[in-house]
């Protein structure tokens, strides 16, 4: 059956962040997802959010440290200014280590719930910490659509971009359960994925992107050399879209945005032949 | 020249930096008599309250924000101790 | 903007389940706020319990999802008829063409607390909740998508208070792009552990019933609630979506900015998406949480940008705090006090704080509502203002 064409957007690419403990920045991830170098053998440490102000800075968990870390670098790779940016922030599991802290505490001692872990606790709370190292006032938001999370996070910010006519930040992580929850949330390791994304080409985009929703259910699956980078993560399902920025190939990627639903991303990278950007 | 800390002080100023996961800040360097909030270690108001859990934890000291005396008691390292000595039941 | 028409709601809360039992709340002055008898440990505090929870039975294919945020969730979709409504329109423009945005602030952790206190000695969860599904933040979203049937973009926001008032945005934008013609937009959160014991931690929780805006006020009290509402770009009736505002304070993770720049950013994004002046809003249901901080800066922006004649106030006394819920919840107590002609006053202020303008009130009055705004401020900074237009007028 013939579907109905969905409605379609051209967007650009401006920015781009990752961070797993191998591949601890686009710059040594983007040849490893080529092929072209190994990931580290050892685990990089949990990066330092320097956007943060000390005070911030001490209380940041490491959701809040992976994300701000993607965020920051996603800006500077788009050449862009923070306090300029709506956001989204897009989590699976949430702040795995303070939901199994909370759980935990309030079996014995309830009264005893420390105000800072509880108040890192909020899904938004990587957000928050965001605008308040940044002092950006411009709206975010932050989500989750289990599986189809990236998917969602990455429409979100396309679709905000769009409608507000600008570059849009979107900041995609996911940490390592631990305690009895880990039986029920399998995550794990660290990921950070960011991209500043636009209705408009930028000084130095990386990439032009044809988007629209589709029905269907066969999501893109990273390369197989490339999977165990991000294996195990809530948040591997990302790894698609930087495969295409690092390899710019043209090709069609596939996110989920539902079990029946997916976004569907055309990549091209024009203007190729002298070595710079769309 | 900050003044030597006494052996409580010194170990409320590591619950402190322990408690606050102030990172670079030596414990033994706190001087017992410079405030805690505001300047000096640049505490706010939801590190009291984390504070005052710990304290409570560790040496069953009580502390509320609406306790009038709050001012007075957090003032600095040697105000906090001696409310703690006063007090404890641990 | 242009206004898209909310052609059903439903709403189930403390002060009642469905319309109808909300608006005699409202009208009556009964509170829904009843002293905790919630918690597993004792606490002081007064609740917005939502009477029945416990006795929901989910239809057998929905069992997988069950916990007690999910059969709050189930009360107000079969609350109002909105459940037969959401599948009206699903049939009329397709299950992939209608977007479901809903929001929530602790989703079902609540089963993830009862699973800890009823480990296995091996640390397994016990049988009956090990389902992943109830265990992570989109159980919600995921329940609500598999009770109407949905098959398009399904989404869970969780941005603390402000969740389910962005939703609201969230869908107008999709709508409006194409991307979809219809949307499901809500949220739900329940009583549990984390939020009584965590605000608690913060010292934020009243020990008496919230008392916003008064001059003695000691706090909050929580609340669970679930709503929902249909948005169409027409329909034969319901009220306006007529503009939406949102912004961060950039300030602090668990107190407003000072002066509330952010809070205004909000209210005058909305009025200017909706292209009205402040002096057209004839009612504002605020954020209003009873909280030291949050009432004083709010009623101080409020005093600032809006005339005497734009009567305001806070409902939390009726319902308490039901965060990640609070927006829709409001705004469904929002389309009552438009139907009704009712302006709902501050629910147990007795003197309000100096902070507050003539805006506030604190008795019901009769009013002609016919555009109203209701503000959602949350935890970490993040605003939303939602403007409403009366049934009727276009």
């Amino acid at each position: 059956m013939r579907e109905p064409a969905a409605t379609a957007h051209t967007a650009f690419v401006n920015g781009v962040a990752l961070w797993a403990p191998r591949i601890p920045g686009w710059n040594v991830a983007a040849p490893v997802l080529r092929g072209e170098a190994a990931a580290a053998d050892q685990p990089a440490p949990r990066p330092v959010p320097a956007v943060l102000a000390p005070t911030e800075r001490r209380r940041a968990p490491d959701t809040v440290a992976i994300a701000l870390e993607v965020a920051a670098r996603a800006c500077e790779s788009a050449g862009a200014d923070p306090r300029e940016l709506a956001s989204v922030f897009a989590c699976t599991e949430g702040d795995l280590a303070i939901s199994d802290y909370m759980s935990e505490t309030l079996v014995r001692t309830p009264t005893l719930i420390s105000p800072i872990r509880f108040h890192n606790s909020v899904h938004n709370a990587a957000a928050g910490y965001w605008c308040i190292g940044t002092g950006c006032m411009q709206p975010y938001t932050a989500l989750s659509a289990h599986t189809d999370t990236f998917g969602e996070g990455m429409l979100e910010a396309l679709v905000q971009a769009q409608s507000a006519g600008r570059p849009t930040l979107l900041v995609a992580y996911d940490i390592e359960a631990r305690g009895p929850l880990s039986t029920m949330a399998h995550s794990k390791g660290m990921v950070g994925a960011g991209a500043v994304v636009s209705p408009r080409a930028g000084a130095a985009s990386l990439a032009r992107i044809r988007w629209r929703a589709v029905r269907g259910t066969r999501r893109t699956e990273p390369l197989v050399r490339n999977a165990e980078l991000v294996a195990g993560n809530a948040m591997a399902a990302c790894l698609p879209f930087f495969e295409a920025i690092a390899l710019e190939e043209a090709r069609t990627v596939r996110f989920g945005l539902s079990p029946t639903m997916l976004l569907e991303m055309e990549f091209d990278f024009p203007t190729r032949n002298d070595g710079s950007s769309p | 020249m900050a003044q030597t800390q006494t052996p409580q002080q010194q170990e409320l100023a590591e619950l402190i930096v322990s408690a606050l996961n102030l990172e670079g800040v030596d414990p033994g360097g706190i001087d017992p008599d410079a405030p805690l909030f505001g300047s000096g270690l640049g505490l706010d108001s939801i590190d009291a309250l984390e504070l005052a859990l710990e304290i409570s934890k560790r040496y069953g000291v009580q502390l509320k924000a609406e306790d009038e005396d709050n001012k007075r008691i957090f003032a600095s390292l040697r105000a906090l101790t001696d409310h703690i000595l006063e007090r404890r039941t641990i | 903007m242009k206004p898209l028409r909310v052609t059903g709601h439903s709403v189930a809360c403390a002060a009642g389940i469905g319309q109808r039992a909300l608006s005699n709340a409202l009208r009556n002055g009964a509170s829904g706020l009843r002293q905790n008898d919630f918690s597993e440990f004792p606490l002081t505090t007064w609740i917005g319990r939502v009477a029945g929870v416990e006795d929901v039975r989910l239809p057998d294919h929905l069992k997988e999802w069950d916990c007690r945020n999910n059969r709050l969730a189930w009360l107000a979709l079969t609350a109002d008829g909105f459940l037969e409504r959401a599948v009206a329109v699903r049939s009329r423009y397709g299950a992939d063409r209608v977007a479901l945005v809903v929001g929530t602030s602790t989703s079902s952790i609540g089963a993830t607390e009862e699973a800890y206190r009823r480990l296995l000695p091996d640390g397994q969860y016990p049988e009956d909740l090990r389902r992943p599904i109830v265990h992570t933040p989109h159980s919600l979203g995921d329940f609500v998508r598999v009770a109407l049937g949905l098959e398009g973009i399904v989404v869970t926001v969780g941005t603390a208070c402000s969740s389910s008032a962005k939703v609201f945005a969230q869908a107008e934008r999709l709508m409006s792009l194409g991307l979809v013609d219809a949307a499901v937009v809500g949220g739900v959160d329940s009583l549990c552990g984390s939020v009584l014991f965590g605000f608690n931690s913060l010292e934020l929780v009243s020990p008496e019933p919230c008392r916003p805006f008064d001059i003695s006020r000691r706090g909050i009290s929580i609340g669970e609630a679930g709503g929902f509402a249909l948005l169409e770009r027409n329909g034969e009736r319901g009220p306006w979506l007529l503009g939406y505002g949102e912004s961060s304070d950039a300030y602090h993770m668990s107190s407003p900015h000072p002066e509330g720049l952010g809070a205004r950013l909000a209210m005058v994004a909305a009025l200017e998406r909706a292209g009205l002046k402040p002096d057209a809003v004839n009612y504002i249901n605020m954020h209003g949480t009873a909280s030291q901080k949050n009432d004083e800066v709010e009623a101080q922006v409020v005093a600032s940008l809006f005339p005497a004649t734009t009567r305001a106030s806070s409902t939390k006394g009726w319902t308490g705090h039901a965060l990640g819920a609070a927006g829709i919840l409001e705004s469904v107590i929002t389309f009552a006090a438009m139907e009704m002609g009712t302006a709902p006053g501050t629910l147990n202020a007795r003197e309000l704080d100096p902070s507050c303008g003539p805006q506030i009130r604190v008795l019901n009055e009769a009013a002609d509502i016919r555009v109203a705004l209701s503000n959602s401020f949350g935890f970490g900074g993040s605003n939303c203002s939602l403007l409403f237009g009366r049934d009727q007028d276009a």
